[in-house]
């Protein structure tokens, strides 16, 4: 496999792993403001 | 290398969502249980949030390394740690989680006694000094803006202080959230930007095989090698520094923290597919850095502010904003982190478990609010005396190691009887050793290089010291019981 295209995908997977932990913090954040209402 | 006002608003607009978060962040505190560790709420994701941002602060350091040795920094700062995070992960992580208790030296108590806590919460207090980090924020202040070394100290201190006293850990861990995704996306986004200026392998092995262009001082030619020019010596020593993991109050700080026995475990396991994505990137922008340079197509000032040099030339307005703004948040979340634990290790540690057990939680929270202003304080002295931020990790790491890693060790896995008086003199004459031998090799200093004795680092011999006293006063002392 081309060093390059490592190295994109390495960073596409970065990008894409820290957006789908924050959707989570925002799905946390919302039930536990809700909770506390 | 200009920096436009929108990137620097997005500096300022970093730290006004701390102030903000400070200053709100007060309303989730009801208990010192709050105040320590969140209320033992940490769910997986916020649980990876604030390990993986803790744990990297030293991203100039790392820099460094990529820009001077090439590939080999992903070997020596990744590679042997993934192997030290498993082990944690596997054997450590629920037992620490079970325990239900706050600090190492709490653990320390549990396995030896009262005396074994004292010298582990001042060994612990040296280890979590945040001063490398504070001065790396101050590096990167002054490059960016120009302002002197002293009153950027100063002024990341107050911030620091501010969210950090207000909060206690929750102010930690919600400043955590918003630095991770920071510090991901400021790395995520420079490397496809670097492939597309400068171009792919083709150019990284032209520029970096002609050792006749802009370098002179260090030899690039196999920089995209596994092993550099460095040899298996100098390779190793990276592993057993990896072994610091294993007594590091930030992992377990983050373990009593969770909610359930099996998010430490879960959360370990994928905070390195992260470290792992985040180090590819990192010692590959350093590598760019360097070819960038060696094809005379980059000015850098130095090694250390590589990251820095590069951004300011390859990244537009708006994406520069916030990979400075990654940078910056990369030092504080473990800045912050770090001041947070050396401060419970005054208040928790020696106020209340040592000098006054009958201290109510008011009186420990307002102790650690003194404890995070004496930490910073002594950070801050440290930056201004020391001036260099590998110096620092070096030294405050190999004594650190060499005094609590076989105690902790021999307490978690070994189930014989287990004697403090071992623990003590293990503790004390292993980090006597490393310090004797970092003397030792300074009073024989040559062109400003310490000289070790026979060439050895100082963390060798603390810890074989520290090993060695350990298992014969504990085979002397609990035979003599018998």
């Amino acid at each position: 496999m081309d060093l390059m295209f490592f190295l994109i995908l390495d960073s596409v997977a970065l990008m894409v792993a820290t957006a789908v932990l924050t959707y989570y913090f925002i799905k946390d954040f919302l039930k536990g403001k809700n909770k506390s209402r | 290398m200009e920096i436009s006002v929108i990137d620097y608003s997005i500096i300022a607009g970093y730290f006004a969502i701390l102030f903000v978060i400070g200053y709100f962040v007060k309303r989730r505190v009801h208990s010192l249980n709050d105040y320590f560790l969140a209320g033992r709420k940490l769910t997986l994701p916020i649980f990876i949030a604030t390990l993986v941002s803790t744990w990297y602060g030293g991203i100039l350091g790392v820099g460094e390394l990529s820009f001077t040795y090439g590939f080999v920094n992903w070997i020596v700062n990744g590679f042997f740690w993934y192997f030290v995070y498993l082990f944690f992960a596997l054997f450590l992580a629920n037992k620490i989680k079970r325990s239900n208790l706050y600090t190492i030296p709490d653990q320390l108590e549990r396995f030896y006694d009262n005396k074994s806590r004292f010298l582990g919460a001042i060994f612990n207090f040296i280890m979590v000094s945040p001063a490398p980090y504070i001065l790396s924020l101050g590096l990167i202040f002054n490059f960016i803006f120009g302002i002197e070394l002293w009153i950027t100290l100063v002024l990341v201190a107050f911030v620091m202080i501010f969210y950090t006293i207000r909060g206690g850990f929750v102010g930690v861990v919600y400043t955590d959230i918003i630095q991770f995704i920071l510090m991901m996306a400021g790395f995520a986004l420079i490397i496809p930007i670097a492939i597309y200026t400068y171009g792919g392998f083709d150019f990284l092995e032209s520029a970096l095989s002609n050792p006749e262009l802009a370098l002179t001082y260090i030899d690039t030619t196999k920089h995209l090698t596994i092993t550099g020019t460095q040899t298996t010596q100098w390779i190793l020593i990276w592993g057993f520094i990896a072994f610091w993991t294993l007594a590091d109050p930030g992992f377990y700080q983050r373990c009593y923290a969770a909610k359930d026995d099996k998010i430490p475990k879960k959360g370990i396991l994928a905070s390195i597919g992260f470290w792992l994505l985040f180090d590819i990137c990192t010692t590959f922008t350093g590598i760019y850095a360097v070819a960038a340079y060696q094809a005379g197509l980059l000015e850098v000032e130095s090694a250390l502010t590589s990251y820095l040099s590069i951004a300011g030339a390859l990244l537009p307005p708006v994406v520069l904003g916030l990979f400075f703004t990654g940078l910056i948040a990369t030092v504080m979340s473990t800045a912050d982190s770090f001041t947070f634990l050396g401060a419970m290790n005054i208040s928790h540690d020696l106020y209340k478990n040592v000098f006054r057990k009958k201290a109510t939680d008011k009186q420990v929270i307002r102790v650690t609010k003194i404890g995070i202003v004496l930490s910073v304080a002594f950070a801050v002295f440290l930056s201004l005396l020391f001036k260099s931020v590998v110096d620092m990790w070096y030294y405050i790491g190999s004594i650190g190691i060499s005094a609590m890693i076989v105690p902790i060790i021999f307490g978690f896995f070994y189930k014989g009887k287990k004697s403090p008086l071992a623990s003590i003199l293990s503790m004390i004459l292993g980090s006597l050793t490393a310090l004797v031998w970092v003397i030792h090799g300074f009073l024989n200093a040559s062109d400003g290089w310490p000289v070790y004795i026979g060439g050895i680092e100082p963390l060798y011999p603390g810890l074989c010291i520290s090993l060695i006293v350990f298992l014969v006063v504990n085979v002397i002392h609990c035979r003599g019981k018998k």
